[in-house]
């Protein structure tokens, strides 16, 4: 066991690398502003006594190291420091939207992720047949439609024309679990949508890659019944690559639920990052970006763990 | 019961009893899966949805004759061993061509095929459509259709750019880091990863919001056109002139002034901010292209050729030119596909959320954002141009697919 802890210690540590340079780009990025924030803010029209007080405000006096540690270190407590343009606390605004957008993503991801595999298992085991071809076209479809334009249909069809759904996934106090369900079911199934689509291609692509191997194919020559070569030879070591898929596309989910819940006027973080870059309000953006960097990077490192904990060579080394 | 009914279950049932007794196993497992969903479907949807999967079957045939007939036609002008190729190719893969071709020729003649100006206002807010204007008007009354032809031209040309700015600077990178290897190569590819660790959409949102508002004028996008091209130099000098002094001097001095002339002819083209936009895309996706050359290079470098070629004493750029990229073409071409549709999506997705191309340029994102509300008067216009995105990225992708099939080194 010593070497695969030792194995998944060091893929922590270098995803915490990469976190912290990521914190490094994202914090320095905003210095590259000709200036420095606080003229940014108050425009062309500024008098030097407002400048010095914002400045003196914002801790810009000191030197651009000292206030990374300082914003680092908060962030670290999940304090992002107040907002520019309405004053409040970063961490607030965004704290019950971010939770919003857990939702949205477990939501969609609860299923999208059962049904992609069942399917790009099938389609697997069907390949090179009309199913398939069609199975292809219908993915890759879904995959090259811009999220608002499956966001847009689905209203359409299912909220305009029929009413099954209301088109607008506003959340309000004290509302059951189902009618929540109910509320957000479009924006999670548009994210579905494109999810399943990317999933079932790469189970797909495994498992053929997996049933091509010699072992397979020895287990079927000496008669070994189809479910049995699937379950007993094939799938302990689909795991990995199934775990690595899954992983990988709820990494996808992140980027894609920041157009989803614009289309849909979710309150959720991603509608929080693009109100805060129209509005250049630095700190949110800032502290937006390190999060959804965060989860990005924990869910590939997910991915890179789950794979050496479910490779049957690591865990029975010779 | 209606007639069409009738007709539909009797065409569907006659020619899947035809495909089984040919013995056409494929054909009929298509054709009788049809007929028992529409079984399902009739009975939950009636009429409407039968006549609903008709005509989407009507349309996959047209599309299905008119790839046939576009691949046959292609197969026809082009030279004797492109035909061969070109034989080869699946029906989903000459309709994409076609479809390529169509938006092409929208593009270049946009504003002889467009019957208005982009931002030419000529009736009042969405006015519906009549014999002038054929898809109606938008929120600000300007002519649809036309603004859906420019949008060909304005999108696709500024993710095209985005595209090939991103692939010259990571083809270069790639193919200089296989040749040089060491310590620029691991400088390289780290940093590469740590700029893939970001999701795409986040980083550019982070830099549209550093590199807006007053900054997108022309003199910012000016020095950050003349920053990238002196990257994308730098790399090409120190491919070509190695270590030779007299080569950096006369390099950088030449690279300093494409630098310039390279600006000013984009900022000729662009508008400041969609050279900003350009530059965000180029940065963000060039590490995926310098990952890609990086590989195949990397797999070419080790053949026998290139020592012996090396043993003759010619230099990185002959390698490069003459022997790496003639052997790695195929998959970057391929992948030249690919980027397009990402920075494609990317461009249109920012652009829908208003940090794009800015108005009055007629762009796709943009426009389905602006004509939203229309949809919840069950009105299809708003989704046209977003179907338009949707159709291209679908053609490119289709073309790809083939393209990396035949190329067989990175078979999917």
């Amino acid at each position: 066991m010593g070497d695969i802890l030792g194995l998944v210690a060091k893929r922590l540590g270098l995803g915490l690398i990469i976190l912290l340079i990521i914190s490094v780009i994202i914090f320095f990025m905003v210095e590259l502003l000709p200036g420095d924030i606080a003229s940014a803010v108050l425009g062309q029209g500024a008098t030097p006594e407002n400048l010095a007080a914002l400045r003196k405000e914002m801790g810009l006096d000191q030197p651009a190291i000292v206030r990374y540690l300082q914003w680092l270190s908060g962030a670290v407590m999940f304090d992002f420091g107040n907002s520019i343009v309405t004053g409040e606390s970063v961490t607030e605004t965004i704290g019950e939207r971010f939770a919003n957008t857990l939702f949205l993503a477990t939501y969609a991801a609860a299923i999208a992720v059962p049904v992609s595999i069942v399917l790009g298992v099938i389609v697997a085991l069907l390949r090179n047949t009309i199913f398939d071809r069609v199975a292809n076209v219908a993915t890759l479809t879904s995959i090259s439609s811009p999220e608002f334009f499956l966001g847009y249909i689905l209203i359409l069809y299912l909220a305009v024309n029929t009413g099954m759904f209301p088109a607008i996934a506003s959340l309000r106090e004290g509302m059951d679990f189902f009618e929540l369900l109910h509320r957000t079911f479009l924006p999670a199934l548009t994210l579905v949508l494109v999810v399943t689509a990317h999933m079932m291609r790469m189970t797909r692509a495994s498992i053929i890659n997996l049933l091509s191997s010699p072992y397979i194919e020895m287990a079927r020559l000496k008669g070994t019944p189809p479910w049995k070569v699937i379950v007993k030879h094939a799938l302990p070591n689909a795991w990995a690559p199934i775990i690595n898929v899954v992983a990988l596309n709820l990494a996808y989910l992140i980027t894609g639920v920041v157009l989803v819940e614009v289309v849909f006027v979710y309150p959720g973080i991603g509608q929080a990052l693009v109100d805060a870059v129209s509005k250049r309000d630095f700190p949110v953006v800032q502290a937006c970006c390190l999060i959804f960097a965060a989860t990005f990077i924990l869910l590939n490192l997910a991915a890179d763990v789950g794979a050496i904990l479910t490779n049957p060579r690591l865990r029975h080394p010779k | 019961m209606s007639v069409f009914v009738i007709i539909y279950y009797t065409l569907l049932l006659g020619a899947s009893c035809l495909a089984a007794y040919f013995n056409k196993r494929s054909a009929f497992l298509l054709l009788f899966s049809l007929t028992l969903v529409s079984f399902v479907l009739g009975i939950v949807g009636g009429v409407p949805a039968l006549k609903f999967v008709a005509v989407s079957a009507g349309l996959l045939a047209m599309a299905a004759m008119v790839s046939y007939g576009f691949r046959e036609f292609l197969v026809a002008i082009s030279s004797v061993n492109m035909a061969k190729e070109l034989r080869t190719a699946p029906l989903t893969a000459g309709f994409g061509m076609f479809v390529i071709f169509t938006y092409a020729v929208a593009g270049i003649f946009a504003p002889i095929i467009a019957p208005f100006g982009e931002a030419q206002v000529i009736t009042s807010a969405f006015a519906p459509a009549d014999d002038t204007m054929l898809l109606g008007a938008d929120q600000l009354g300007r002519d649809m259709f036309s603004r859906i032809i420019y949008g060909a031209r304005n999108t696709v040309a500024l993710a095209l750019a985005g595209t090939v700015l991103a692939f010259f600077l990571g083809a270069l990178a790639g193919l200089l880091a296989a040749t040089t290897g060491g310590l620029f190569d691991q400088f390289l590819g780290r940093m590469s990863d740590v700029i893939m660790s970001i999701p795409s959409l986040i980083f550019a949102l982070l830099m549209l919001s550093i590199f807006g508002g007053d900054l997108a004028n022309n003199t910012t996008s000016f020095w950050l056109l003349v920053g990238f091209a002196a990257v994308v130099g730098v790399l090409m000098v120190a491919a070509i002139s190695e270590s030779s002094i007299i080569g950096w001097l006369i390099g950088l001095a030449v690279m300093a002034g494409f630098a310039t002339v390279f600006a000013g002819f984009m900022l000729t083209i662009f508008n400041p901010s969609e050279v900003i936009l350009v530059l965000v895309v180029a940065v963000i996706y060039s590490p995926r292209v310098f990952r890609l050359t990086r590989a195949v290079a990397g797999n070419v470098v080790v053949m026998d050729y290139i020592e012996a070629a090396k043993l003759r004493g010619e230099r990185k750029w002959y390698l490069i030119r003459r022997e790496i990229l003639p052997n790695s073409t195929a998959p970057l071409v391929a992948e030249f596909g690919l980027e397009f549709c990402f920075v494609f999506l990317l461009i249109a997705g920012l652009s829908f959320l208003g940090l794009g191309i800015q108005p009055p340029t007629a762009d796709w994102g943009s426009m389905v954002r602006e004509n939203a509300t229309l949809i919840s008067f069950g009105e299809l216009t708003p989704l046209i141009p977003a179907a338009a995105i949707a159709l291209l990225t679908v053609a490119v992708n289709f073309v790809v697919d083939w393209m990396l099939y035949r190329s067989s080194g990175l078979k999917v």
